[in-house]
């Protein structure tokens, strides 16, 4: 059990600063004023995704990296998960704005109303913004939250 | 037989002893995530991305039925189709209910696209349904989720502190981000504050400094990369008048008592009925100012009504605002339709900055009609005072922005 908590801790220890490390770099290329991209990462350099996004991100790592301290005490805990939830913000908007724009056609005169099928597949393709790369990483919480609700981590409030 | 106070505590232990049961209270994790989102060191990073979320998911989907399919069905079909059908073409009717078009070169030319046409059928109906429908209806939806699963009273935990500067208190925020959507409900939302301080408070920057969700969706539209920069100015706005209203205005500014709820999962049918009432609400109240205001507008250009205060006024919003002589136009029909001026204001050349004062004047200029009706109906006095005190704002808010822009260079 004890375990499995410390891997836990150092698995969300190594995320915080993977986390830290994607919020700080939004900021920096933000300020910077341009876009940088990477094999499949791309930071994006406008106010909105890359300032107040790259702000969350940030918030994110620094959650985690506070949390992992006494990870078993429930309100440790809360604060990793509240690190994935925020995560969980930005990659959703980012998706939920993939989405949005891989469904029409764009066109504003003539020519079909819907996006072709490549089109349409092409609108997935990387490269991904940092809190898209890091989504998956965040759901593992999920897991911990699962153990922790059956009880086979010890919950509770600790002494 | 009369109990005295010690005897009546004595029955009060010894009822509360046979009937409830104490125990060691374990948290759970949603009391911990509850716990955290109230406590500012980890609540406003979490309101940063409540916040983050809400203005994505509205711009992407607003921006879906908008962009994606509205502006080309209206555009590419509507207009055209009305533009060739109705009859009159060039004659009053025609400009009030279809196309106001232009001239040029001594020859009537007809519009490209409905933002600016400013005909009832074609303005008008693409800004209710076009623009202003998806708008309402992603915002209603994501108000109502953060309503279900509990988010709002723990805001107004969060803000009670920087709203009580303002002289109002938490739960101030539930009119003003319901102003967001429509300010008419939001003016009635003032209600739920205790004393007439804060409710004249309230609905004076109410009516000032909150965008409804109209004027927002077509500023979404039409000056997306500036919405920041104008939402900026509206916000410190919003507290540096609202502070001083708080120390100029007699009465309290009493505490709050909140039950903040435990967080929930939210329950789809709940949804649904908040956000169809409230968007039928708008429907009710709302969209017929839309198309009523369309046509006065259109009614009042044609008289040359606008023109002539347009030009009147013009060199106060050249000198003092720092704005082109053509905003004037917009700037005053604005009282009728704060959306259509800001489309009206996006065809206008004029530099970056301009455009954000311009949009900004346009925001705390004058309530539009519906929230001024609302107003009158929560009391004349009321209204007198906000309106005495929009002017002064609008002039000392929007010489100071002029005044901004000059020390940066940027004016």
């Amino acid at each position: 059990m004890a375990g499995q908590s410390s891997g836990g801790a150092i698995y969300f220890a190594i995320l915080g600063i993977v986390t830290t490390a994607f919020g700080l770099a939004d900021l920096l290329v933000t300020v910077s004023g341009s876009e940088f991209a990477y094999g499949g990462l791309e930071i994006p350099g406008d106010l909105f995704r890359g300032g107040w996004g790259g702000i969350i991100v940030l918030f994110a790592g620094l959650f985690y990296l506070s949390g992992i301290r006494n990870f078993d005490d429930i309100h440790q805990f809360a604060k990793v998960a509240m690190g994935s939830i925020l995560i969980w913000v930005v990659a959703g908007s980012d998706i939920f704005a993939m989405i949005s724009e891989s469904i029409p056609s764009w066109n504003e005169e003539t020519g079909p109303w819907f996006n072709t099928l490549p089109g349409f597949i092409g609108a997935y393709a990387p490269p991904y913004a940092p809190a898209v790369l890091l989504l998956p990483f965040s759901l593992v919480v999920i897991y911990y939250i699962r153990k922790r609700a059956s009880g086979e981590v010890g919950g509770g409030n600790s002494p | 037989m009369k109990l005295s106070t010690g005897d009546r505590w004595d029955l009060i232990d010894k009822i509360s002893k046979e009937t409830v049961t104490f125990g060691a209270y374990k948290h759970t994790l949603k009391d911990a995530i509850g716990e955290l989102t109230v406590k500012p060191m980890t609540g406003i990073p979490v309101a940063i991305a409540i916040m983050y979320g809400f203005w994505s998911m509205f711009g992407s989907f607003a921006g879906f039925f908008t962009d994606g399919f509205f502006v080309r069905l209206f555009d590419a079909y509507w207009l055209p189709w009305l533009q060739e059908v109705f009859p009159g073409q060039g004659g009053w009717l025609y400009a009030i209910m279809v196309d106001a078009g232009g001239i040029e070169s001594g020859e009537f030319v007809l519009s490209s696209n409905c933002l600016e046409s400013f005909g009832v059928l074609t303005s008008g109906l693409f800004v209710a349904i076009g623009v202003v429908l998806p708008a309402i209806i992603i915002f209603y939806l994501m108000l109502a989720l953060l309503e279900d699963i509990g988010y709002m009273p723990r805001l107004a935990v969060l803000l009670d502190t920087v709203l009580h500067r303002v002289g109002l208190h938490g739960y101030a925020i539930v009119p003003t981000i319901l102003s967001l959507g429509c300010n008419v409900p939001g003016v009635t939302a003032t209600r739920i504050l205790e004393t007439k301080k804060q409710r004249f408070i309230m609905m004076t920057l109410l009516a000032i400094f909150i965008p409804c969700g109209a004027q927002i969706g077509i500023m979404q539209d039409v000056v997306p990369d500036l919405m920041g920069w104008i939402l900026l100015y509206l916000i410190i706005g919003y507290f540096i008048f609202g502070y001083i209203l708080n120390k100029i205005v007699p009465g309290k500014a009493p505490e709050f008592l909140i039950d903040v709820p435990p967080y929930r999962r939210p329950m789809p049918s709940n949804i649904g009925k908040k956000v169809g009432g409230r968007v039928r609400g708008f429907f009710m109240i709302a969209i017929p100012f839309v198309l009523i205001g369309c046509a006065l507008v259109g009614i009042l250009y044609q008289l040359g009504v606008i023109q002539f205060l347009g030009d009147m006024l013009a060199p106060v919003f050249v000198g003092w605002f720092g704005v082109p002589a053509e905003t004037a136009g917009p700037l005053i029909a604005a009282f009728l339709r704060k959306d259509l001026a800001v489309a009206q204001l996006s065809v206008i050349e004029m530099t970056k900055y301009q455009m954000i004062t311009a949009v900004v004047l346009v925001s705390i200029y004058f309530p539009c009609v519906a929230t001024f009706a609302m107003m009158l109906k929560e009391g004349w006095k009321e209204l007198l005072g906000s309106l005495a005190v929009l002017t002064v704002v609008v002039f000392a808010y929007g010489g100071l922005i002029h005044l901004i822009g000059k020390l940066l260079g940027v004016a």
